[in-house]
């Protein structure tokens, strides 16, 4: 198999991208990062000034306003207990946004360290740090946030810290491969030769050539972790109403289904648009960060 | 080829091992042991203490450990904390529902997405770009929509508007023709997600191959685009094919908790649904467990037919 179809097989959302440093070139934006900030953007302020909007709170209930179709006071509709389904939406994405980029943030950093020891000093601490790491591997993403979920508990935070867990392997993976390949470079040889300690290496020629690629996976991994959270609320697991959050608003709606099938759908979409601009702010990073991608 | 087996099996067992090992100990971190979530607020004191020495619970942590072990080797799965049913029935009645639903969605997206796959790759090659700008437009927005949503949507269409499908009932293998029906929804929810991937895969594999020498020979020879296409680009293409089977199974299975849990089909995803909200612990481990077997083994038989199809293979 040749190496360009290799790059193509989907080792969900992992690209082993070889880039230079991140310097200039990502401030070149180029067409696929404005598609992801034209939808991003929006979606940001929305839902950053939410709270001037002329809408219902995200929990104010109203009884003579139940179900209604959507509307211009009522852009998505209301649901059962005739609140505003855009309100809930919007305070649902913040809690999305957060998860995403928590888990993003937090996946990385354990990720730039236990990878980066692993991968530097092999042996022993490698392998120990691997077989964890393998263990993790062996379930699906989901599953294993599921998991963890039953032990640390439902909730913002523990969905939080389940999500994280259950991620940070597949970084640490990533950057050990990195630091692997960087480490036979010929300009680690001769910091070595200079008698570079193995901490300045680390420091100086290891790490801030791991971030570009990092940050490639960063911005899929926070669209995963929005679904998977979505998901985990969705079946119950997640973060518990009346708190809203994309995935139980449509927990919510799908008794409705047939009388109010706004209910559901319009965060759904929300989902769908934020996960895409993700890719393409991604698929935008890495194209910005190395020629050989653009095509 | 039967040294790699083994060698594979073993790698089997020491990472099952390493899950049950994780599992067990992850969850006696829980504040509150089994017993006590069995117990609720209704026994305290000295009858909560028989209860743990009945469930074990009062002997040291390793011996706990490796009774439990034991009892997983010697397949006693013991019984559910809340119902007080033999996990193993329940098991041996969710399993062949979740596989199902994973095998027809795996046949159903392999007979849909190889040949769109392949005829893409052949337009694309021909310099007709539409067909192949649809799939990869397509397969990039099915690749993201998230399957719950996916789910209610065809919900929503197929069975509470067109009426095509139930959309609740019976799950029994007794009546082939019910069954397919029940588990059709769930397997087209499914299979969105995974024709996405696999035309993708399909169509790059067969773009790569439709530029080589031999392709090149089979139509100097005469044999008609049709031919050339089938037989011999696609025969080429097939290990990336298998190995997109294999590396998007384990979103297959995270799949089958979402439509199994909106369908209400009686899987295993239901199950551990169920077994979280009840707070079953003993059940939850076990199919974790089971989960991760199932998933494991998945890789092991993939690997083995990737070296099948191509004795190049270096393993």
């Amino acid at each position: 198999m040749s190496k360009t179809l290799l790059a193509t097989i989907k080792t969900p959302g992992f690209h082993f991208p070889t880039i230079s440093l991140p310097g200039k070139s990502l401030l070149n934006i180029n067409k696929k990062m404005r598609i992801a900030l034209l939808i991003l953007v929006p979606i940001l302020l929305l839902t950053a000034f939410s709270s001037w909007l002329p809408l219902p709170g995200p929990l104010q209930t109203n009884l003579r306003a139940i179900m209604q179709w959507p509307s211009l006071a009522h852009p998505f509709g209301t649901d059962r207990m005739g609140r505003d389904v855009l309100s809930r939406t919007l305070s649902g994405v913040q809690v999305s946004l957060l998860v995403g980029f928590s888990v993003a943030l937090i996946s990385t950093c354990f990720g730039i360290v236990l990878g980066t020891v692993a991968g530097f000093f092999g042996k022993f601490i490698d392998r120990a740090i691997m077989s964890v790491v393998d263990i993790f591997l062996a379930f699906p993403s989901l599953l294993l946030a599921i998991g963890l979920v039953s032990v640390v508990g439902t909730g913002l935070w523990p969905v939080i810290v389940a999500i994280t867990l259950a991620d940070v392997p597949r970084f640490i993976r990533l950057q050990r491969s990195l630091v692997l390949s960087l480490r036979s470079r010929a300009y680690i040889d001769a910091a070595r030769t200079v008698k570079a300690s193995q901490w300045w290496i680390m420091r100086r020629h290891i790490v801030p050539n791991t971030i570009a690629p990092l940050l490639v996976t960063a911005s899929i991994a926070a669209a995963h972790a929005i679904l998977v959270e979505a998901s985990l609320s969705f079946l119950g697991l997640g973060i518990m109403p009346p708190a809203p959050s994309l995935g139980n608003i449509i927990r919510d709606g799908q008794t409705y289904l047939e009388q109010a099938w706004w209910i559901s759908t319009m965060p759904g979409l929300v989902i769908l648009l934020i996960a895409l601009s993700l890719h393409f702010l991604s698929d935008g990073i890495r194209e910005a960060l190395d020629p050989r991608a653009r095509k | 080829m039967l040294a790699y087996s083994l060698k594979r099996l073993l790698q089997l067992v020491v990472s099952t091992f390493g899950v049950v090992t994780l599992v067990f100990f992850t969850l006696r971190l829980i504040p509150g042991d089994a017993a006590a979530a069995l117990a609720g607020d209704t026994i305290t004191g000295e009858a909560l203490e028989r209860l743990r020495e009945q469930m074990g619970l009062n002997k040291p942590i390793l011996a706990q450990y490796l009774t439990y072990l034991w009892d997983l080797v010697t397949l006693r799965f013991g019984e559910t904390i809340t119902t007080g049913l033999p996990i193993s029935g329940l098991l041996s009645q969710a399993f062949p529902i979740t596989l199902s639903i994973a095998l027809a969605t795996i046949t159903l997206s392999l007979i849909i997405a190889v040949p769109l796959g392949a005829m893409a790759a052949f337009m694309a090659h021909k310099g007709r770009k539409t067909l192949d700008n649809l799939i990869t437009t397509a397969a990039m927005l099915a690749d993201l929509m998230p399957s719950f949503w996916t789910g209610l949507v065809f919900l929503l269409f197929f069975s509470l508007m067109l009426g095509l499908f139930p959309a609740s009932g019976m799950v029994s293998f007794d009546d082939p023709v019910t069954f397919l029906k029940r588990i059709a929804l769930p397997v087209m929810v499914l299979s969105v997600t995974q024709i996405a991937t696999m035309a993708r895969i399909t169509r790059t594999a067969v773009l790569e191959v439709l530029s080589e020498d031999y392709i090149r020979t089979a139509r100097s020879l005469g044999w008609s685009e049709v031919r050339v296409l089938f037989r011999h680009a696609l025969k080429n293409a097939a290990l990336p094919i298998v190995t997109i089977v294999g590396l998007s199974f384990g979103s297959l299975l995270n799949g089958t908790v979402i439509v199994e849990f909106i369908f209400t089909i009686p899987g295993l995803g239901s199950l551990l649904v169920n077994g979280i909200n009840s707070r079953d612990y003993q059940l939850v481990q076990t199919l974790i467990v089971f989960y991760a077997l199932f998933f494991v083994s998945v890789n092991l038989v993939t690997d083995l037919i990737y070296k099948q199809i191509d004795p190049r293979v270096q393993l």
